[in-house]
């Protein structure tokens, strides 16, 4: 019986090795894998090991030999007795090697998720199987497992698979089987944790945007909306559709993380944890992306029709209204409309441009309950084009209205972006200071003229090079520049002095920097600490 | 911020933990408006108080005014932090620090 078989000659040759191969049989071999691969001189070779039962020092040598011509030698469907040789002798370290996969049965087994990409199955009392659709998925279940282990290591709490498996045709990975409830569920059967749900579903994506990756450990979400924006080209007049994709252009590249697919399904609470799931869309890129696809899974593909939330999530349109509002509240730091509107608006541009390619490159033009609502989001996409000239949008900013009782609000926004830097305690301290005499003086002065009470701006900067805080403190009272007033005089006894004047010495003599400017009917008062 | 007191006679002793700012800063301020009447000696401790600003200041400087014309006030076991304030503002030269 022949140890070899050629079993693709086409393309990137693939020689099966058969039974054992030892010091008996391998100079044979040897010859045999020759004249099998003929006179080809490509420097890829697979070797299948489907179904090599052992293989001795004298067999190693074999590939050893082969692979001087072959630079580009792999293996593949290797069993557990073989690929332990192979390990052992540095062989997995020389050369891609690949185990075989175990196959498993999911005859009987009960379905208890479908996603996207998979089905997920139970297999037994801890394992769960996730079988993908397409068949050739085993890149995809590669990739979803590699973004979920460099998520967990970055920090980002997330379930991983442990094992790549055959399920008949198709591939599946194992994970373990969480007794978990996603969010989605946990709305629907317990409104009252709706509050709950929206401070941690905030929380854990403040901490996504805020990862920082590595250049290329991840696909560049940039490229991808580009993509969609060219698309979008043919199907827009011309001004608009130019437009769209100037503004795509002028999204800066970022190397911050974004889920992709960041809603309430994808988050599961398992014990007291909350776990992130279906890691496969995982990217890096501007946050704008990310709330482009949070605002499509809670209003935009329910838009025409309020029970698609329902089937999807699982809760009705009404608790996804106040599910998307209030996360961008807390997400933004403000419950300012006009700002709030403002991010809203931008979401929507990248939302319904996804939306519109997706439902074209799916259904095309011709079924009519489709094309009435690509011509509702294409209008309303044409009128956010008409008023907005960025998909950019700061974090670093709260809009509050300007009394007193907002303050520690503001102190509580600077000193959350302080930590994210390296900013001392005594800095942070004066700091704190610098931004409450401002605010107070803002909240006592700039409206003072007028009824109703007006806004504050606070934005926070972080610059390096040197490190340093630069904070802006915007008004639209009345003209007043607080430095030109005379500085108090420290020296005077106690009854000579005044009451007041002192807030804004202190912030003169604790900063690096204070400056004043009046433009656009505005106070603008800004404040730089070198750290 | 909580306020602590406690009475001997006199003597008026207010241990302050937390923030004095322009949030408690009233608080402060209404506690002395309504204990000061018949006290001679007034003992701040800030021991426990991690940061003042202006709004603070002006209690105290108040409050030292009050008692400048009927006994004494003096501030003690003042923090690193609090007292880099007092010293930017000459509140070091007025206030009596122990």
């Amino acid at each position: 019986m022949s140890n070899v078989i050629l079993k693709q000659a086409d393309g990137t040759p693939v020689i099966g090795l058969i039974g054992r191969i030892d010091s008996n049989n391998a100079p044979a071999v040897e010859a045999e894998i020759q004249q099998a691969l003929g006179s080809t001189e490509r420097d890829e070779l697979v070797i299948d090991a489907e179904e090599l039962e052992y293989i001795s020092s004298a067999g190693l040598r074999v590939i050893l030999h082969l692979r001087k011509t072959h630079k580009e030698l792999s293996i593949i469907n290797v069993k557990p007795e073989v690929y332990e040789v192979l390990d052992m002798t540095g062989f997995t370290e020389m050369m891609p090697v690949r185990k075989a996969y175990r196959q498993v049965s999911i005859e009987g087994c009960e379905v208890i998720g479908k996603g996207a990409n998979g089905t997920l199955y139970r297999i037994d009392k801890d394992n769960v199987v996730k079988v993908y659709h397409d068949a050739d998925a085993l890149e995809d279940i590669q990739h979803e497992r590699e973004t979920a282990r460099l998520a967990l290591v970055l920090g980002i709490p997330t379930a991983i698979s442990y094992d790549v498996v055959r399920v008949g045709d198709s591939y599946g990975s194992v994970f373990e089987f969480l007794n978990a409830r996603s969010f989605s569920k946990l709305i629907a059967e317990e409104p009252d944790k709706l509050d709950w749900c929206v401070q941690e579903y905030v929380e854990l994506l403040k901490k996504i945007h805020d990862t920082r990756v590595k250049k290329g450990a991840l696909p560049d979400m940039r490229d991808t909306a580009l993509g969609w924006a060219k698309f979008m080209k043919d199907y827009l007049p011309e001004a608009y559709g130019d437009k769209l994709l100037r503004l795509f252009e002028a999204v800066p590249e970022d190397l911050h993380m974004i889920h992709g697919d960041y809603h309430t399904k994808n988050l599961v609470l398992q014990n007291d944890e909350v776990l992130l799931i279906d890691m496969d869309t995982l990217a890096v890129g501007n946050r704008i992306f990310e709330l482009g696809s949070m605002f499509n899974a809670y209003i935009g593909f329910s838009e025409m029709d309020h029970e698609e939330v329902k089937r999807f999530q699982g809760f009705d349109q009404e608790t996804a209204n106040v599910f998307w509002r209030k996360s961008l509240e807390l997400y933004l730091g403000t419950t300012d409309e006009e700002k709030i509107r403002e991010v809203e608006d931008k979401a929507r541009i990248v939302g319904y441009t996804r939306m519109i390619r997706r439902s074209i490159r799916r259904h095309g033009l011709e079924i009519e309950a489709k094309r009435i609502e690509i011509d509702h989001w294409k209008a309303e996409l044409m009128d956010l084009l008409d008023r907005y000239d960025t998909l950019l949008f700061s974090v670093n900013e709260l809009t509050v209205e300007a009394k007193k009782e907002n303050l520690q609000q503001v102190i509580d926004f600077v000193d959350e972006r302080l930590e994210k830097t390296e900013c001392p305690m005594k800095a942070e301290m004066q700091i704190d200071m610098a931004v409450e005499e401002i605010f107070v003086n803002i909240a006592s002065y700039a409206y003072a003229n007028e009824d109703r009470i007006g806004k504050a701006v606070i934005r926070v900067e972080t610059l390096e090079d040197p490190l340093r805080v630069v904070l802006t403190f915007m008004d639209n009272g009345m003209p007043y520049d607080p430095l030109a007033k005379e500085d108090p005089d420290v020296t005077l006894s106690a009854d000579q002095r005044e009451i007041g004047g002192l807030g804004i010495f202190l912030v003169k003599n604790t900063m690096d920097d204070v400056a004043y400017e009046y433009k656009d009917g505005k106070n603008i008062l800004t404040i730089r600490k070198n750290l | 911020m909580k306020i602590k007191k406690s009475q001997n006679e006199s003597q008026l002793i207010i241990a302050l933990e937390g923030r004095l700012d322009t949030l408690t800063a009233p608080q402060l301020e209404a506690e002395l408006n309504a204990s000061l009447d018949e006290i001679a000696e007034l003992v701040f401790d800030f021991k426990d108080l991690e940061y003042i600003s202006s709004a603070g200041l002006r209690v105290l400087l108040s409050a030292h005014k009050a008692m400048a014309k009927k006994g004494s006030m003096k501030v003690t076991n003042v923090r690193e932090e609090v007292m880099e304030v007092f010293e930017l503002t000459g509140f070091s030269d007025i206030l009596t620090i122990e």
